[in-house]
């Protein structure tokens, strides 16, 4: 069963890890970007593909957070 | 009636609760923007080739170019006035050209005959003459290369490599 303080402590460590792995796609987009003026465009099709992964965990695990509120809402639907 | 003032049924939102910003919310703009990177990276790999000019261009003659002795170098502009570009003969005598704007910070590069490089003074940028890739310093990528061709009529440069 879902609580308040776990949704607390997770949803801290689920924003942690979303702004994390944004930054992680910057970092991509930086070096699709390099890799682009460089003259080497192909570079940036793994980075694009990298990048793709990475929003696809985001999105994850944003259902998941929204997932775990209909859950609770269902034992306790005053929460 | 209420003691709330008048001017409150107006601007009805609490100054603090106008800043409040959910965990929840935040996940939401985070991942919209994880989004939004993904079309940017994605957009990059699509158009990437088309970022910089590349290949043949205008044919434009180089005054003075064959003038240059070996060891020397030349200034020029091309494809456009605004487009700095130096012409180096190297010591076996070939004739080498590149954009002399550093692709570091953007300052003007300059030959250096006793190291067959050229030389940026403003981070100590270093690159090989024979081919323009960084062989020092902070710059990464090579310098764009002017294509040339030698003709009766002169040296003309007819492109850039980048």
């Amino acid at each position: 069963m879902e609580t308040g303080r776990q949704g607390t402590t997770l949803f801290t460590a689920i924003c942690l890890l979303i702004a994390v792995l944004v930054i992680i796609q910057l970092w991509l987009l930086g070096a699709a970007l390099d890799a682009a003026l460089s003259g080497e465009p192909r570079l940036a099709i793994p980075a694009s593909i990298a990048s793709a992964v990475l929003f696809a965990i985001n999105a994850g695990l944003l259902w998941y957070v929204f997932d775990f509120d209909r859950r609770r809402r269902r034992v306790d639907p005053d929460a | 009636m209420s003691d709330a003032p008048r001017w409150r049924e107006d601007f009805p939102i609490l100054w603090d609760e106008d800043h409040y910003v959910t965990r929840r919310e935040l996940a939401k703009f985070l991942t919209l923007g994880s989004g939004t990177i993904v079309a940017a990276t994605v957009g990059v790999a699509v158009i990437g080739d088309r970022l910089r000019p590349q290949g043949k261009g205008e044919r434009v003659r180089i005054e003075g170019a064959e003038a240059v002795p070996r060891n020397g170098s030349l200034l020029f502009t091309y494809p456009t006035p605004e487009d700095p570009c130096i012409l180096v003969r190297r010591a076996d005598g070939t004739l080498v050209a590149y954009s002399q704007v550093c692709t570091h910070l953007s300052c003007a590069v300059v030959h250096r005959p006793a190291e067959d490089e050229l030389f940026c003074p403003c981070h100590q940028g270093h690159f090989d003459c024979s081919d323009g890739r960084p062989s020092g310093g902070p710059p990464s990528r090579r310098l764009p290369r002017v294509q040339l061709e030698s003709s009766a009529d002169g040296i003309f440069a007819v492109g850039i490599e980048v």
